[in-house]
């Protein structure tokens, strides 16, 4: 543990899961120190401060160290998927009052005639149709009617109405309508009441989307408020002067008064904290093309790096459940149109369960045990076998305990469960039972990463595959061969790995505004001037953060399609001039490598144009851990390889023993948060970083 | 499980197999030019084994995915072994080559690996043009194939690889949107790429001969899973009768009659008694009307099916040749999904006999049509809309609103999309309230939509059904509100057919008005829960006046509150009269 008497400045890492809320520092030697405490969920802020006062007792350091705490909250979506939000409002054009209600039509099932769709956030009862109408250009075709808005304003008063949510038609091209109701509602009704415009948070074509990210928004406005002021005052009662900052589904963080103003945009704050980790890993090991990999005990979820940066995407429904799918098949959730980064999830982690159906198929998940009764070997009730208890019984992680001992397992029972359960409906013996159940979870996960390669026209034989989470290194090996993928990366504490990557994450806004034509009608001049109006609005929302606008660096990009698409692809624009042939021609190059076909002679629509303001931090060393791998006895275990390969004597031994060597596989690596397994015919090392770099080698 | 088959591998290769088809029907969506492909998804993606079985589908359009068996059929007929790497066939005629209209066009690719047929990709798309009477290929008044556009019957669009540039020049002659038609066609073949790839790599893992054990396994897999719920099914014949409205402004009831007979673990559906085909574009070739079938059929099982072949197996299809359901060439047959749709509700009417609490009641009767089409400022334009919205009631279950029919996982098109790109309005999208057929569980509110033409001119189709024969209910729950279509213009309002015999010319100014038909309803209205129908009064689905007429339920207008005893006294007293 470093500690020395050099004035600390500390950066703290909040991240908040069901079960527990995980505290990370990292202090001004760049050594990390993580403590998990159980959440509070009454009021997440006691936990949260009682962590932090505890990890800065333990390292002897004083509140005032704190420079900055980075919060990942799972509170917009929670507030979502239980449905307690504010009593919503919706205020649309004449003529579309039912916008969210007949959303886009499509559900996520076919052939099953009990499905019932999401209830709306805004219920009809609460959508009111305001007389007013503009046109495609944002020119006026009717007035707005400032004496109905007062008319709804008094119905709202009356209904104790807590958020409204303002979409018009072509809103996008002219906010002026939306934001004059917006103006007189606030002088109407209470000053507590949130007020979402939607030519504010998404000035983008396409009524449906925008508006449901307009609710979705009010929705959970007035609980985020209350959860982040809350925070802060808790933090400020204990001493920590620190401003508090939320990761953003974008990957990026925003102040907490920026997120209190678009909370819409922090839903998947936790899944983007890790990919930012992975993100970092890769451009420090010098890879440009990575896949993010992180499992853990209910999901395993996979994300692209390219060029050192995660693939992002603004197609995101929240609350529509673990659907690999849910990129065709849409309609569970509710649309969310912000950034965010891409990242594929499926219903496979430790704790999903094993089951043989009636027609003898065994399969694992997308039902989990959770964390109670939890696996079987948890000895906490648990009867039904778990995919932790297959790989237990396999010998790839410690029959003896788990979690560096806080857990004690019991192998024998995960053993009978496993037998009775799999084995005997299956007549295959155990271990080639357990070893099936794990090449189907292998599958399984394996569909999560073609989610966001191959999918995308991305071949995954070009990436290296970076594997965190608690079970991630278990089967990374597996899945990069079912790939071809030729390398793994382990990184330093991946059981914390998502949590760290709060504190490597770059204050970021990314802005966007339609202006939809054809390339070939557009004036440069005119576009230029559109981006300069959307980079400036995105590097003030940094210096209003306090950011030094000279570190503040824009980056622009194009939502471009060929004319009749209904799907565009986003295009970097490089700084200076704009030349629209150029960017015509950069879309059609990205619409080849994804999708394999061009067609140079079609036109090109310029759908909307994007502004990312970052201010970066600076890359810092690589962190160092200071808990995990302390040296341990090199020891070894019977481990279970599959068909072929039988049971082999496996060395088990922890990070630290491979420093200088390479060896060869059948290896495993115990750490006190994950276990790697390196099966036969790979090869590991650890590389200058202290990540487990992992030649994949043929043998399956 | 076969004792050769391993279950593990077996559903290792089933994710694999799941998704390639995702992947196919992705590429389609994202590529696709036409609004009708990638916005409403009216296209159908499989993988087929080396006997042309589908063994995976992307999952679109449900009353279309039973459709590739036909075409592929043709494909081993008309090709047996005239097939060679880098081919790839064409189609879209629906008498010989397996098609079901034409603006679908099916793009067919077999797969070669190390000069062995292994199997194909097959694609199929709602193209929005391919010429004929009116701008989208869809005209009602055509009387013969001849007059409904160009007829491709399978030939090569790819030999060893090489484009036959003269189809694709042919094609591109003969279709008011070359672009979108020629971009979508680059899409399909996109996806057939993607198969292409999946089933390499699963041949390279796998072994060509195992692969085959796997997928004759998954097969009969799925086989088996619907013979298990068909023999859930008591034994019995069941027979209803639903009706197509019929064609132009005084149109004859066209009757789709089916027979439905459950037999231990297998079914046969005969269309006997079904009206003979007619002399306008409504006719439904034979391969959407089993892929109809199949889909009713499967919509009753309340396991998961792997999306393959096999379960299509215990389901046999009659269709007397020369009927609606089998029309003989030259028959019509643009806008025949209006058939397939009335095909599906006919089944589950027969079913409701026996299993009223699998089925649902009559929904909107499928999706209605429109075409609008001209020229503005010297470049064409064409809109073909695909609108449904509204589920019949289910037993314990309203009928949802705002959603697909069940036999088609459309989408609908954005108003702003469309308002950017072409000369038109949209002045109204949405519920119409007291639509929805009553019942102590309701049918799903009607939506209506209204179009403003801002164009000089331009041309007009409508497909719509359901005015004469309202969507039905079941035990004992209502009808849902027939449908309508007005056409105003200098504020004379016009109703027009559902399916008129013309296209009609649209000038500036000009409204068109389409309300949709409600939902039927589930069971009887006055056993409805007062409470449910407070929540529709207050959500202003159901006004105060119909909640009393059609419920029972009196609720005060100041309070909007159930007036218990004055609810009690009306159901009794409407009940009394009724005895």
């Amino acid at each position: 543990m470093s500690r020395d008497s050099a004035p600390s400045r500390i950066r703290c890492g909040v991240d908040i899961g069901g079960t527990f809320t995980d505290i990370v520092f990292l202090d001004g030697r760049d050594n990390v120190h993580t403590c998990k405490v159980s959440s509070t969920p009454d009021d997440y802020s006691c936990a949260i401060v009682a962590g932090i006062t505890t990890l800065l007792r333990r390292i002897g350091e004083q509140p005032a160290a704190i420079e900055l705490v980075v919060h990942a909250t799972t509170v917009a979506t929670n507030t979502i998927l239980e449905h307690k939000g504010a009593r919503t409002a919706l205020l649309t054009t004449q003529g579309f009052r039912d916008v969210l209600e007949m959303r886009r039509l499509r559900i996520p099932v076919m052939y099953d005639l009990q499905y019932e769709k999401p209830r709306p956030l805004a219920p009809r009862r609460f959508v009111f149709e305001v007389p007013e109408r503009l046109g495609p250009r944002g020119e006026v075709w009717q007035p707005l009617d400032e004496a109905a808005v007062r008319g709804i304003a008094t119905k709202l008063r009356q209904t104790g109405i807590q958020a409204v949510a303002i979409c018009f038609l072509h809103a996008y091209m002219n906010g002026a309508h939306e934001q004059r109701v917006a103006e007189i509602l606030r002088a109407e009704l209470d000053a507590g009441v949130f007020i979402t415009a939607s030519s504010d948070i998404l000035p983008e074509i396409r009524e449906y989307e925008r508006a449901s990210t307009a609710v979705v928004n009010a929705y959970v406005g007035p609980i985020v408020h209350h959860y982040l002021s809350r925070l802060e005052s808790a933090l400020a009662a204990a001493g920590v002067a620190a401003p508090l900052s939320i990761m953003h589904s974008g990957g990026g963080v925003m102040s907490a008064l920026a997120a209190m103003v678009r909370p819409a945009a922090i839903v998947e704050s936790g899944p983007a904290a890790g990919v930012i980790a992975a993100a970092r890993v890769a451009r420090q090991a010098g890879l440009a093309n990575a896949i993010s990999f992180d499992m853990g005990g209910t999901t395993a979820k996979a994300a692209i790096i390219e060029g050192g940066e995660p693939a992002k995407t603004t197609e995101y429904e929240v609350g529509a459940g673990i659907n690999l799918s849910s990129r065709l098949v849409k309609g569970g959730g509710y649309p969310i149109k912000l950034p965010f980064i891409d990242v594929s999830e499926i219903g496979a982690g430790g704790g999903s369960l094993i089951k043989v159906d009636a027609n003898g198929v065994p399969k694992v998940g997308p039902e989990s045990a959770g964390a109670a009764p939890g696996p079987v070997c948890y000895g906490l009730g648990g009867e039904q076998p778990t995919l932790t208890d297959a790989l237990l019984v396999l010998g790839y992680l410690n029959p003896g305990y788990l979690v560096g001992g806080a857990l004690a397992i019991d192998r024998d029972r995960a053993a009978e469960a496993l037998q009775r359960h799999v084995a005997v409906p299956l007549g295959k013996p155990l271990l080639e039972a357990a070893h099936g159940v794990y090449q189907i979870a292998a599958a399984t996960m394996t569909r999560a990463v073609k989610a966001v390669t191959t999918y995308r026209g991305r071949d995954p034989r070009d990436f290296v595959l970076i594997a965190f989470g608690g079970n991630g290194p278990v089967v990374a090996v597996e899945i990069a061969r079912a790939l071809q993928i030729a390398r793994v990366l382990v990184p330093l504490a991946p059981g914390v790995f998502s949590a760290l990557g709060l504190l490597l994450s770059d204050p970021e806004h990314e802005f966007v505004q339609t202006v939809f034509g054809r390339v070939g009608s557009l004036e440069a001049s005119d576009i230029a001037a559109a981006y300069a109006r959307l980079e400036q609005e995105a590097r003030q929302a940094l210096v209003a953060e306090g950011l030094d606008p000279a570190a503040v660096a824009v980056a622009r990009a194009a939502d471009m399609r060929y004319s009749g698409q209904a799907y565009e692809i986003a295009v970097p624009v490089p700084s200076g001039a704009i030349d629209l042939a150029a960017m015509a021609r950069r879309f059609g190059d990205e619409h080849e490598r994804t999708y394999g076909h061009r067609s140079d002679s079609d036109s090109v629509d310029l759908v909307s144009i994007r502004a990312l303001a970052r201010a970066t931090r600076g890359e810092r060393p690589t962190p160092r851990q200071t808990q995990s791998g302390e040296p341990r006895e090199p020891a070894s275990r019977l481990v279970y390889f599959g068909d072929g390969l039988g049971a082999r004597e496996t060395t088990v031994l922890p990070r630290v023993a491979l420093a200088g060597r390479v060896l060869e596989g059948p290896l495993i690596i115990e750490e006190y948060d994950a276990t790697c397994v390196v099966p036969p015919g790979a090869t590991a090392r650890l590389d200058g970083d202290g990540n487990i770099d992992i030649s994949v080698g043929g043998s399956a | 499980m076969s004792l050769a088959i391993d279950p593990i591998t077996f559903e290792v290769i089933q994710n694999a197999l799941a998704s390639v088809a995702d992947e196919m029907a992705l590429v389609i969506m994202r590529t696709a030019y036409s609004p009708v492909v990638r916005d409403t998804m009216d296209y159908s993606t499989a993988l087929c084994d080396r006997e042309g079985r589908v063994v995976a589908q992307g999952l679109t359009l449900a009353v279309q995915l039973g459709a590739f068996p036909d075409i592929m059929r043709c494909v081993r007929r008309d090709f047996g072994t005239d097939l060679g790497a880098g081919d790839v066939l064409i189609a879209n005629d629906p008498y010989g080559s397996g098609g079901q209209h034409l603006p679908d066009i099916y793009i067919i690719k077999p797969i070669f690996i190390g000069g062995r047929l292994e199997g194909f990709a097959a694609t199929m798309a709602h193209h929005s043009d391919v010429g004929g009477l009116t701008p989208g290929s869809v005209a009602i008044h055509a009387t013969e194939i001849h007059q409904e556009g160009l007829r491709l019957p399978l030939v090569k669009l790819y030999e060893g690889g090489r484009e036959c540039t003269t189809v694709l020049r042919i094609i591109a002659a003969n279709t008011r949107t070359p672009v979108q038609v020629l971009g979508d066609l680059r899409a399909q073949l996109a996806a057939c790429a993607v198969a292409e790839r999946g089933l390499v790599q699963l041949v390279a893992r796998y072994g060509a001969e195992a692969l085959a054990g796997y997928f004759d396994a998954l097969h009969d897999h799925a086989e088996r899973i619907m013979r298990a719920e068909i023999a859930a099914v008591p034994d019995g014949v069941y027979r209803f009768t639903d009706y197509i409205d019929g064609v132009g402004e005084t149109p004859t009831p066209l009757a789709i009659a089916v027979t439905v007979t459950v037999s231990g673990d297998s079914v046969g559906i005969d269309f006997t008694g079904s009206a003979g085909q007619i002399p306008a574009g409504i006719n439904c070739p034979i391969a959407m009307v089993n892929s109809a079938c199949y889909c009713a059929i499967r919509s009753i099982a309340s396991r998961a099916i792997p999306n393959c072949e096999g379960y299509m197996r215990p389901v046999t299809v009659t269709a007397p040749a020369g009927t609606l359901v089998n029309p003989l060439f030259p028959a019509a047959c643009g806008a025949r999904g209006v058939i397939a749709y009335r095909v599906f509700d006919a089944i589950m009417g027969a079913l409701a006999q026996v299993i009223p609490e699998k089925v649902m009641a009559a929904g909107e009767g499928g999706p209605s049509l429109f075409s609008i089409g001209g020229t503005e400022r010297g470049r064409p334009f064409v809109l073909t809309e695909v609108m449904v919205g509204s589920w019949g009631a289910r037993a314990g279950r309203d009928g949802l609103e705002g959603v697909s029919n069940p036999a088609a996982n459309l989408s609908n098109q954005p108003v702003e999309l469309i308002e950017a790109e072409l000369p038109l309005k949209i002045a109204r999208y949405g519920l119409v309230p007291d639509t929805g057929g009553p019942g102590r569980f309701r049918g799903g509110l009607a939506f209506d939509r209204e179009f403003h033409i801002l164009a000089a001119e331009a041309l007009f189709t409508v497909r719509a059904d359901r005015r004469d024969h309202p969507p039905y209910g079941l035990a004992g729950g209502g009808s849902g509100s027939p449908s309508v279509n007005h056409l105003i213009r200098g504020g004379v309002d016009r109703a027009l057919p559902t399916m008129p015999m013309e296209g009609f010319i649209l000038r500036k100014g000009d409204v068109f008005l389409h309300h949709a038909a409600g939902g039927g309803g589930f069971g009887d209205p006055f056993r409805r829960e007062p409470g449910r129908v407070l929540e529709d009064v207050l959500d202003e689905k159901v006004t105060l006046a119909h909640a009393a007429a059609a419920y029972g339920v009196v609720i005060d207008p100041v309070s909007l509150t159930v007036d218990e005893a004055a609810t009690r006294r009306r159901r009794a007293g409407t009940a009394a009269a009724a005895d």
